[in-house]
C-alpha cells in the first residue's frame, strides 16, 4: 500500500468551505422562502413547507458540516524533489502524481474570502492538465510556487 | 544587405477570402432572404421589394473588395531565418515566425486551387497553444513558391543544426520512440502505407454510418407526426392506410439511404489516395480527391499511439490507428488518423516501420475477477429506475426492457475481459473498451500526469481505476483502465514515479502531526 502524501491543507480551509456552504444554503433558503410565499398565496398543500424545511436541513448538514470535513480529511499533498503527489475526493479518492519535469507553470490565486483568511490556492499546470490545491496559507503557497517553478525549470521543454 | 525579395499571394486569394467570409455569413443571410424575400405585393417601389437582394449584392461586392485589399496588402518574405508576413490596410499586421519554431507545413489544395496549380500553406508552430488557427497561413501560392518556403525552411534548419549540433545530441532523449541518430541514416522519404480503393470503400461504408443512420432515423421519426396523414387515413379505406404507411416507410428508407450514401461519399472523397510516408523527422500524410490535403506530423511531437478496433470492422479483420500529437490543430481535431483502416494483422508491422523502438506486443496483464462486478454493477443505478418506469407506464410491453439487463451485463463483462495493461521499459500500454477496443501506447515522458481513483467500494475490494493523461493538440487524451487490482495500479504508479532520480526528500510544507 502506498503511503499517503504527507501534508494537509490549512485548517482554515475547512472554515472557508463551511463559509461557502453557508452561502449556498442561504441562497437555497431564499429560494425556498420564495416558493413558500407562492404556496401561501395560491393555497397549495401545506406539506410542501415540510419538504422545504427537510431539504434545507439536509442540504445544510451535508454541505456545511459533513462534506467539508470529509474533504478536508482527504486532502493531502506532498511536493518532493521530482514529483508532486495529491490526494483528494469526497466519495472517490483520487491520487494524482505529477512529475516535476512535466510542470509547465504554477499560479497562485486568491478570492476575497480566501484573502480574508490569509489563504491562497495554487494551480499546477502541465501541458495537458491543471491541478489545484485549494487552500494553503498564503506564505506557504507563494513559497511553494517559487520552489516548484525552480524545480520544474530543470525540465527540458520537449512536449 | 540588400532588400529581400517580397512575395505576394496568387490573386485567387481575393475570391477565396470572399467565399470564406460568405460561408460564415450564409446562414443569417438565407434566413433574412426567406423571411423577407418573396413578399412583394407589387405596389411598392422596386428597391423596397427587392431590398434583401440589394443587401445581398452590396455585401458580395463589399466582401470582394475587402478580399482584394487583403490580397493586395499581403506580402511575405524570408529574412534572418524568419518567415515574415505583413498584411492589413488600416491596421498593419506584421508577423515574424522564426524558422526553428516552425513545426510543420501543411498543404491543402481546394477546388479553387487546383485549376491554377496552387496550394494553401499553413505554418504550424510549437507555441500556438493559445490560438486555434495556425500561426501563419498563405492562402494561395503556386507550388513552386511552396517549394521555395520548404527549401528556405530546410536550409535554415540545417544551418541551425550545424551550429548547435552538440546541443541537439543532448536534446535527443534516451526514451523516445525513435532511436538516436535514426534520422541521420534515412534521408529520403519512405512510403509506409497506402490505402487501396477496396479498403477505402470498406472504410467509407463502415465509418460513422450507424451514427448517421440513427440520427437520420431520429430526424424522420420526429417528422412522423406530420408525415402520416391521419385525418385523410381515417376517411379512406384500409387499403389506402397500408399504402400510406408503405409510402412513408419507403420514404424513410430512401432518406436514410441518401444520408448514408452522402456520408460514404464524403469519407471516400476526403480519404481518397490516403498515403503515409516517413521522412527524416516527420510523418507526411496526404489524402483527398477534390481537396488534397498534406499534413506533416513531427515525430518528436507524437504523444501517444492508439489502435482502435471497432467490433464491426473487426469482423472483417480491420482496425484503425490514430495518433495524438502535441501540435496545434494539425488536422481538424487533435486526433490524427494515421491508418484509417488497416488489416489488423498488419498493424504491428506498419507501426514498427514508423516507430522502430515501440513495443507492439499485446498487453499481457489481464485483470482478475476481483474487479469484474464493478464493470456492470454501477449500470444498475440508472437501469433500475428506467426499467421500473417503463414497466409501470407501458405495462405489458415495458417488460421487454428487462432484456437490456443481460445486454448491459454482457457488455460489462466484455469490457472487463478486454481490459489489460503492460509496462515494457519506458512504455506503458493500456487496453480498454467502450464498445470499440482501444489500445493506447504511451511513453513515460509523454504522460503528463497520472491519477489513481478509488471509491469506498473499490477500497473494500482492493480495486482501483487508473487514468493516464496525455497531451493531444490543445486538449487531453485520457487512457483509463478501470477497476484493476490495486497492487497492479500501484505498480503502474510506482513505475511512473521513477521518472527522475527517485528521492523522497521532503521539499516544502508542514508534515501532518497527528
Amino acid at each position: 500500500m502506498r503511503a499517503q502524501p504527507a501534508n494537509r491543507i490549512s485548517r482554515k480551509g475547512l472554515k472557508v468551505w463551511r463559509l461557502y456552504g453557508i452561502i449556498q444554503t442561504s441562497i437555497l433558503t431564499l429560494l425556498a422562502i420564495g416558493i413558500g410565499v407562492l404556496v401561501y398565496i395560491f393555497e397549495w398543500p401545506t406539506w410542501i413547507y415540510l419538504i422545504e424545511v427537510g431539504v434545507i436541513v439536509l442540504f445544510a448538514y451535508f454541505i456545511i458540516a459533513l462534506f467539508p470535513k470529509i474533504r478536508w480529511m482527504r486532502w493531502r499533498y506532498e511536493v518532493r524533489e521530482s514529483e508532486i503527489e495529491l490526494q483528494h475526493g469526497l466519495f472517490i479518492v483520487k491520487r494524482t502524481l505529477i512529475p516535476m519535469v512535466r510542470v509547465q507553470h504554477v499560479d497562485t490565486s486568491q478570492g476575497p474570502i480566501l484573502r480574508k483568511y490569509g489563504l491562497a490556492e495554487i494551480s499546477i499546470s502541465t501541458a495537458a492538465t491543471v491541478h489545484t490545491i485549494p487552500a494553503l496559507v498564503m506564505g506557504e503557497a507563494d513559497d511553494m510556487r517559487n520552489r516548484i517553478s525552480v524545480l520544474a525549470r530543470v525540465a527540458e521543454d520537449d512536449v | 544587405m540588400s532588400e529581400h525579395k517580397r512575395y505576394k499571394l496568387h490573386w485567387i486569394t481575393a475570391i477565396l477570402e470572399m467565399v470564406k467570409t460568405l460561408k460564415e455569413a450564409i446562414l443569417p443571410l438565407v434566413v433574412l432572404l426567406f423571411a423577407n424575400g418573396w413578399r412583394g405585393s407589387g405596389n411598392a417601389p422596386w428597391y423596397v421589394e427587392y431590398w434583401t437582394f440589394i443587401v445581398f449584392g452590396v455585401l458580395i461586392i463589399f466582401l470582394l473588395i475587402s478580399g482584394i485589399i487583403k490580397w493586395v496588402r499581403f506580402v511575405y518574405w524570408f529574412e534572418d531565418d524568419e518567415l515574415r508576413i505583413e498584411s492589413g490596410l488600416f491596421v498593419k499586421k506584421k508577423r515574424y515566425i522564426p524558422f526553428d519554431r516552425i513545426q510543420s507545413l501543411d498543404y491543402t489544395e481546394g477546388i479553387f486551387h487546383r485549376p491554377f496549380g496552387l496550394v494553401k500553406v499553413k505554418v504550424e508552430t510549437a507555441g500556438s497553444s493559445s490560438s486555434k488557427q495556425a500561426e501563419g497561413e498563405l492562402t494561395a501560392i503556386s507550388k513552386e513558391a511552396a517549394k521555395r518556403v520548404e527549401i528556405e525552411l530546410a536550409e535554415a534548419k540545417k544551418r541551425k543544426r550545424n551550429n548547435v549540433v552538440i546541443d541537439e545530441e543532448e536534446h535527443m532523449l534516451e526514451e523516445g520512440f525513435i532511436p538516436q541518430g535514426h534520422h541521420e541514416e534515412t534521408p529520403i522519404l519512405t512510403n509506409i502505407f497506402t490505402m487501396t480503393n477496396k479498403d477505402l470503400l470498406i472504410l467509407a461504408t463502415t465509418s460513422g454510418g450507424i451514427g448517421v443512420i440513427l440520427s437520420g432515423v431520429a430526424i424522420f421519426a420526429s417528422q412522423f407526426g406530420d408525415l402520416i396523414p391521419y385525418e385523410w387515413m381515417y376517411e379512406e379505406i384500409s387499403a389506402f392506410i397500408k399504402f400510406g404507411v408503405l409510402i412513408v416507410a419507403i420514404a424513410v428508407f430512401f432518406g436514410v439511404l441518401g444520408v448514408w450514401l452522402l456520408s460514404v461519399a464524403m469519407t471516400f472523397l476526403s480519404n481518397f489516395n490516403f498515403n503515409v510516408t516517413l521522412g527524416e523527422e516527420d510523418i507526411v500524410i496526404t489524402r483527398g480527391l477534390l481537396e488534397k490535403k498534406r499534413a506533416t506530423v513531427p515525430l518528436k511531437r507524437i504523444q501517444s499511439i492508439v489502435v482502435v478496433e471497432n467490433p464491426l470492422r473487426k469482423l472483417f479483420g480491420y482496425a484503425s490507428v490514430t495518433i495524438h500529437s502535441a501540435g496545434g490543430g494539425i488536422s481538424d481535431s487533435s486526433k490524427i488518423n494515421l491508418f484509417p483502416l488497416v488489416k489488423r494483422k498488419m498493424v504491428e508491422r506498419y507501426l514498427l516501420e514508423v516507430f522502430p523502438d515501440m513495443h507492439v506486443d499485446e498487453p499481457a496483464n489481464k485483470l482478475t475477477v476481483r474487479g469484474k462486478p464493478f464493470y456492470y454493477r454501477i449500470d444498475f443505478l440508472w437501469m433500475v429506475p428506467v426499467i421500473g418506469a417503463l414497466i409501470y407506464f407501458f405495462f405489458p410491453y415495458g417488460l421487454f426492457s428487462l432484456a437490456i439487463i443481460p445486454v448491459i451485463m454482457a457488455l460489462g463483462m466484455w469490457q472487463h475481459r478486454s481490459a489489460a495493461f503492460d509496462i515494457s521499459g519506458n512504455q506503458l500500454t493500456m487496453r480498454f473498451r467502450g464498445i470499440s477496443l482501444q489500445t493506447a501506447y504511451m511513453m513515460r515522458k509523454r504522460i503528463q500526469s497520472m491519477e489513481m481513483k478509488q471509491s469506498y467500494f473499490h477500497r473494500r475490494k482492493g480495486v482501483a481505476t487508473i487514468v493516464a493523461s496525455v497531451k493531444s493538440g490543445m486538449g487531453t487524451y485520457h487512457a483509463t483502465v478501470q477497476h484493476m487490482e490495486v497492487e497492479k495500479a500501484e505498480e503502474i504508479f510506482d513505475w511512473y514515479e521513477k521518472d527522475r532520480v527517485p528521492s523522497a526528500k521532503q521539499v516544502t510544507g508542514n508534515p501532518v502531526t497527528e
